[in-house]
């Protein structure tokens, strides 16, 4: 059965079954490969996508339930925040950069609805997403900053 | 003019598309520092850096990048010598070939090993730029000098950029031994830069390994033995599968006999056209698995069986003195036993590899800490000639020392060469922790008897691990190696005129790897806790106390010889305690309810003091500061220092706070985040660096800031009142 859905905002209609993870349709069939792999259970948050504007692991997401949804993931958020990409060059935040689509998916998320995100918001609405190489610092600063900039 | 062709590819083509295959057919000359030729009209004065006639100037950066900056790293300093602009400067990754010289990105030596062979490089690249601005201008070269991308010759206000300088560069002799700027001129050494892969990561464009994609390319998803050293007898694929097009079939891999090295372990690959439908049948899959010797396998027995080890004598590494007798003899002795557990590295990428085998050459993209050593590897387990293997390193997703032992890779070749397709080796987050090679467990007992000073006079220390040498060398190589415990337990900077340092090694039935700062994590836990357990029993503060044990001291001797330029110096032990001393604010009042822990450590050839703050109210002990200086010598990437000494404190914390990992019946009982846990955001504490400003060699950044983590929050926790923990996790 084909499912549609929007990514990025560009309209897809596939024919996977129906339990696909929306980590997989991504990577395998749309060739988006920004979003990653990290424990395949919901716990690391490396897969972290916004679907209608909440923060989601693409990994449990299966695509029926994606499906007639708006997704973004990475690779549109340089044209969505710009500032926080910015941000997160100038802050020097990543490291190896592997769960670093998915710190950004959750900042973004958490930016959108809280302006002005104080540490306590941030560790809240971060702590899903690991990070091996330990960048927590630079992402609290790169958030703190995107967040002092849209003042 | 051979233009370089990397520039009209962004990294991610360049690796995506069939043409990224071409790194090595890239013109570069054959010789490998000093012996430059020139057989390219590319200026190309070694194999690290060429410049076009464009003006673009490709560094070519042949260790893995794993997040600890190299690509970075390594263009600061050619650029450096070169007097290039930075924005006009583009890193390639090399591909796996000796004739860059060592490319095992691992043990912190990366710009140890390279800072001179680079900066000959660059410097070889100016003398040239500037030799043939000289020529054209028919003036002195000593009358020109290179700056901002371009040769100027100040008398006759003349100037021409590198790119219209590089053809004309290009067929001159390459100078052997260039002058290198002084280091008062440096402009990018020692400077903070930005990584060069920044953007990409921050907009999802970077590439890792299973970021590649190839023609025709199939996924495995691998099911491995449950017990190392099974092999799968028989195995039964749901009907399901029968009837999915996506499916491929099942192949079979057996453990392979012998050492274990980086051989694959007995597995069940599922081939598939797409991930998910691998994931599927995978998890379908009835496998029966043929016996081991492992199965009765038990870390709680092993680590039993280690703390018995640390009761009797064992092989003597330093004996000074009677130790023993005086011990033995004494009225009052402080004894204590420290332990720490198995750990995993975890990178957030789990291993995955590419490779394409045709006929009797494979083409490997994988994210590889060493791809000589891949490649040799390989040559090892097949059939294939050297020249016929090519390896080229993808960004490494984290790698901590999991990516220097290729066995997923060779899982890769083998199904390629099975199926006649290429093949992507994909292991879930399950696969990386059951077959990691682990982080040895430790029980050490340390034992002393202090005089009236309150120093000590008799001291005792003995470690029992099982040795990386059993896994990858051979199984008969149980006792610890020299260089294993040249990581702070033969090298201990805690001596004493009665001494014996004794060591054992037990062999697990799991495999044993290095990770980050390797047997320095154990070696330094024990050693200060021990020395903050002294101090405790002398009445001293525990830096006074470390302080007055280095009191007359000067050069550390371990079981190995120094290398030149490198000597253990306690001055330098000194100085970073006494700087973290003022930084953490140690002999003031601190919060109430706040408690500092202090540990120092020398490793890698790098000195390290780290002061962690705690919450005493909290009952996990929450860290809330810590406080880190640093003296590798000459660095490269100041900010790099700073971020890595970051993100070891985290890492550090990870294995200090509550990581733990169990076998039973030789099988790991962990498999994922939930079971074992990883420092996340709320974990993460202010943290404040100090580089030492430095003229000494260069020296390692990635690991050494991990070892005093551990110790300074046991040191902490026991300040807060939380009683002394000496048992690895803390919390």
């Amino acid at each position: 059965m084909a499912i549609t859905m929007n990514v990025n905002g560009v309209e897809h209609s596939l024919d996977v079954d129906d339990n696909t993870p929306l980590l997989w349709v991504l990577r395998d069939h749309l060739g988006l490969s920004g979003t990653k792999f990290g424990c395949g259970r919901g716990l690391c948050g490396a897969c972290t996508v916004q679907i209608d504007g909440s923060p989601t692991r693409s990994c449990l997401t299966t695509v029926a339930a994606a499906s007639g949804r708006m997704i973004s993931t990475i690779e549109s958020l340089v044209e969505q925040q710009p500032d926080l990409v910015d941000a997160w060059v100038e802050e020097n935040v990543a490291q190896c950069g592997y769960c670093q689509s998915g710190q950004l998916m959750s900042a973004a998320a958490l930016l959108a609805t809280n302006a002005a995100p104080t540490d306590e918001d941030i560790d809240s609405a971060m702590a899903g997403n690991i990070c091996r190489c330990g960048t927590y610092g630079r992402i609290r600063k790169a958030i703190h900053r995107t967040a002092e900039g849209r003042q | 003019m051979n233009t370089p062709q990397l520039r009209n590819l962004s990294r991610r083509n360049f690796l995506v598309s069939s043409s990224a295959l071409v790194v090595g057919s890239y013109a570069y000359t054959t010789g490998f520092n000093p012996a430059f030729a020139n057989t390219t009209r590319t200026l190309s004065p070694s194999v690290y850096v060429a410049v076009g006639s464009d003006g673009i100037v490709t560094v070519t950066c042949h260790r893995s990048e794993m997040g600890q900056g190299i690509k970075t790293a390594v263009a600061q300093v050619v650029c450096d010598e070169l007097e290039a602009d930075w924005e006009q400067v583009v890193v390639a990754q090399a591909e796996g070939d000796a004739k860059y010289g060592d490319q095992n990105t691992d043990g912190s030596r990366s710009i140890k090993n390279f800072f001179v062979p680079l900066r000959n490089a660059g410097a070889a690249a100016r003398e040239m730029l500037i030799q043939a601005a000289a020529e054209s201008w028919g003036v002195a070269a000593s009358e020109c000098e290179a700056h901002d991308h371009a040769v100027h010759h100040k008398a006759s206000s003349r100037s021409a950029s590198f790119g219209e300088l590089a053809d004309a560069a290009s067929v001159l002799d390459v100078p052997e031994t260039p002058t290198l700027k002084s280091r008062e001129n440096w402009n990018h050494i020692g400077k903070s830069r930005v990584h060069v892969d920044a953007k990409d990561v921050a907009t999802g464009n970077a590439t890792y390994g299973a970021d590649v994609t190839l023609p025709n390319m199939a996924v495995a998803i691998m099911v491995h033995a449950p017990v190392l050293g099974s092999s799968p007898i028989d195995v039964k694929v749901p009907e399901s599968a029968k009837n999915d097009l996506r499916f491929i079939g099942v192949e079979t891999i057996n453990a392979t006999p012998g050492p274990i090295g980086f051989n694959p372990v007995g597995s069940v690959a599922v081939i598939a056209e797409d991930t998910y439908t691998g994931i599927k049948i995978a998890d379908e899959l009835e496998i029966s698995w043929s016996d081991s010797p492992n199965q009765s396998f038990d870390s709680e027995v092993f680590q039993e069986k280690l703390r018995e080890a640390v009761e009797q004598p064992g092989q003597v590494w330093h004996a000074v003195g009677d130790a023993n007798s005086m011990l033995d003899g004494a009225e009052e002795t402080i004894e204590a036993v420290y332990e720490t557990p198995f750990l995993s590295h975890a990178p957030m990428e789990p291993p995955s590899a590419i490779a394409k085998v045709v006929e009797d050459s494979v083409e490997v993209l994988a994210p590889v800490q060493d791809p000589q050593t891949t490649r040799n590897t390989i040559v090892g387990a097949q059939s294939f000639a050297l020249e016929n293997v090519k390896v080229t390193p993808t960004l490494l997703g984290g790698a901590f020392g999991r990516k220097s032992k290729p066995d997923f890779v060779l899982e890769a070749v083998e199904l390629s060469k099975r199926l006649k397709r290429p093949v992507r080796v994909q292991w879930r987050r399950e696969n990386d922790l059951q077959y990691d090679y682990f982080h040895a467990p430790s029980v050490q007992r340390y034992e002393a008897s202090l005089g009236e000073n309150g120093m000590p006079i008799a001291w005792r220390q003995r470690t029992a691990f099982p040795s990386i040498m059993s896994t990858v060398a051979a199984p008969n190589m149980v006792e610890p190696a020299n260089w294993e415990l040249d990581m702070g337990f033969t090298n201990t900077p805690y001596r004493c005129d009665n001494q014996s340092i004794e060591a054992a090694g037990l062999k697990a039935g799991v495999r044993i790897g290095w990770l980050r700062s390797v047997c320095n994590i154990f070696h330094a836990f024990g050693a200060n806790v021990f020395i903050d357990e002294l101090a405790e029993q002398a009445g001293m503060d525990p830096i006074d106390y470390r302080l007055a044990m280095w009191d007359g001291m000067d050069v550390i001797q371990g079981a190995l010889p120094s290398e030149p330029g490198h000597e253990f110096k306690i001055e330098r032990l000194r100085n970073v305690l006494q700087k973290v001393r003022v930084n953490s604010g140690w002999d003031q009042k601190i919060a109430d309810g706040r408690a500092l822990g202090v540990a120092v450590h020398h490793s890698f050839l790098s000195y390290v003091a780290t002061v962690l703050e705690v919450d005493a109210s909290d009952p996990n002990y929450r860290v809330t500061n810590a406080h880190v200086v640093l003296d590798c010598g000459t660095y490269v990437n100041a900010d790099t220092c700073v971020a890595q000494m970051e993100g070891a404190v985290v890492f550090g914390l990870s294995g200090a706070q509550r990581a733990k990992l169990t076998f039973k019946d030789g099988a790991i009982q962990q498999n994922n985040f939930d079971g074992y846990l990883i420092a996340r955001m709320p974990d993460g504490p202010s943290i404040s660096v100090e580089l030492v400003d430095s003229d000494h060699l260069p020296a390692g950044v990635g690991e050494p800031g991990v070892p005093p983590v551990a110790p300074a929050l046991s040191n902490a926790i026991y300040r807060a009142g939380g009683g002394r923990r000496r048992s690895l996790p803390l919390v």
